[in-house]
């Protein structure tokens, strides 16, 4: 969603990121830090899972 | 005559107008063009690690330096330059004499959320924080990448991670805001100058490596019953030291990163160049010093081993020893100071061998003890040097030095002391004996690093 009133380049003064101004990047931040740490909780699991089958 | 003067005094203002944005661009371009420089650093770290772990371990190595690298820039992002902006002063979070630190200030420039996200993405009107931003975090993905090689071959992947990211995302940059900052309170307090990370970067990282090593423990076969040592080869020596002179020429981008460029509203000078701390510095300096301390490293550590390995290590060494003081050293001091860094490095290796430490690539004394020879090197010879651009600006001395190279020793060392005796604790920190003795490779890569064949690694020899 463009970040300003009026779609139109010329008006754009600051950020011109997609939904500057709202919540929405503090939420996207949230979101990526959580897919980093579930990818590290899900990784040590079959990381483990791997080991054990090494050990059979 | 006064419409004359009246198109002269416009054309004047274009033209400065006209100068300032060919100066933002070229200072944004230059930032920029240093981030895949320092990428090439990466390549480096990526071929050297691998060519040091022997064919059975080839691919987990370069899966483990990959994600260290895909890690650090996103936690950087989440917190990483947060901590840089935020922790000049110590702990109080306060802001420094320059303003531009403390916990309110990085809150309100530096956070992914809130208005702070204007400045941490796309914006017309800021050419100067993406590039900063994109800097640091290739600084951050080195730190890592140095703890990489030491513990290639038995640690496990995600618990490697985790200590990347308290290195690259934290511990490191808590050393670059005290001495790495106008506002740092071992610049503005002690002089510590460490113009090219000698300190916060490489001895951060080298004794972050040791901490964990110590809990880590050494590879299955590297010691004997007896405590003396075997040699275990990686399996390609010609990818390793192609490596290491990746690394080597990445390191021109790092360095350029560390010049603040003349003419914005972030810049200390409008004219001249300056140094992180506002000193002067040239382009030129650099071109003088660092290549005459990539020949005095190779040349001193040939004198010792004639071994290549140690050779291009000794490179490296060289420009460590000199990166605190590459803006100001002559460059045949320069050359001095690399040699000796050349000739010490294998003797310092062995003597941290015959403690029992496995360090696989030498990470511990080319980052970590040569990170500190040089902090204090430029204490020895930079003595007397107004460590800052400000009136009455405390001035570079042994002991400033010293107090920089034991803050930057326990920054390091500590964090990775800790943090891999808790992994270790959770059962996360190194393989099982099974798992290594049979290669990484075949217990968690679904790929082959040499499909065709390779003639087998040797077993451990004396």
């Amino acid at each position: 969603m463009f970040p300003y009133d009026t779609a139109d380049w010329s008006v754009v003064d600051g950020p011109m990121f997609m939904l500057a101004g709202t919540q929405w990047p503090g939420i996207f931040t949230a979101i990526a830090a959580v897919i980093c740490v579930w990818v590290l909780v899900v990784g040590n699991q079959s990381e483990h899972a791997q080991y054990k089958k090494s050990e059979k | 005559m006064e419409q004359q003067i009246a198109e002269l005094t416009a054309q004047v203002e274009a033209l400065t107008a006209s100068a300032g944005v060919t100066n933002t661009n070229f200072a944004e371009a230059y930032y920029y063009l240093s981030i895949p420089l320092m990428i090439i650093i990466h390549a480096g770290f990526l071929a050297y690690e691998m060519g040091a772990s022997r064919a059975k371990n080839v691919l987990s190595s370069g899966v483990k330096n990959l994600l260290a690298f895909a890690f650090m820039i996103p936690t950087f992002y989440f917190f990483g330059w947060w901590v840089y902006w935020g922790f000049p002063t110590g702990l109080t979070f306060s802001e420094g004499p320059m303003g531009i630190s403390g916990a309110a200030y990085a809150s309100s420039i530096a956070w992914g959320w809130g208005e702070s996200a204007a400045y941490m993405g796309p914006n017309i009107t800021d050419q100067a924080s993406g590039v900063f931003f994109g800097a640091f975090a290739m600084f951050a993905a080195t730190t890592a990448s140095i703890m990489s090689g030491a513990v290639i071959e038995r640690i496990q992947t995600v618990g490697f991670v985790i200590l990347a990211i308290v290195l690259g995302s934290f511990a490191w940059v808590v050393a670059a805001a005290w001495g790495w900052h106008a506002d740092g309170w071992l610049v503005t307090q002690w002089g510590v100058h460490d113009f090219g990370a000698a300190g916060l970067v490489h001895a951060v990282a080298g004794f972050f490596a040791l901490g964990v090593l110590m809990h880590l423990g050494p590879r299955i076969g590297k010691f004997n019953a007896d405590g003396s040592a075997n040699h275990i080869a990686g399996h390609n020596m010609p990818l390793t030291v192609t490596g290491l002179m990746l690394i080597i020429v990445g390191f021109w981008g790092f360095l350029m990163a560390c010049v603040i460029i003349p003419g914005e509203a972030w810049s200390w000078f409008a004219d001249k160049q300056s140094t992180i701390y506002g000193t002067p510095i040239t382009l030129s300096s650099l071109a003088f010093n660092i290549l005459m301390a990539i020949a005095g490293g190779i040349i001193g550590a040939w004198i010792w081993t004639k071994d290549p390995f140690w050779m291009m290590s000794g490179a490296l060494a060289g420009i460590i020893s000199t990166a605190s003081g590459l803006d100001i050293y002559y460059p045949a001091l320069a050359f001095i100071i690399a040699v000796s860094a050349g000739m010490i490095l294998k003797p310092a290796a062995t003597w941290l061998e015959r403690r029992g430490i496995d360090d696989a690539v030498g990470a511990v004394t080319v980052h970590g003890t040569i990170g500190l020879y040089g902090v204090i090197m430029l204490g020895v010879f930079g003595w007397g040097y107004p460590a800052l651009a400000i009136d009455n600006a405390p001035v570079i001395t042994l002991y400033g030095q010293i107090v920089g190279a034991v803050v930057f020793f326990l920054l390091g060392f500590v964090p990775g002391y800790v943090c891999a005796y808790i992994l270790k604790a959770l059962g996360m920190l190194r393989v099982p004996a099974a798992a290594e003795e049979a290669g990484l490779d075949t217990v968690k890569v679904p790929a082959q690093g040499y499909p065709e064949g390779i003639s087998p690694s040797s077993p451990a020899s004396s």
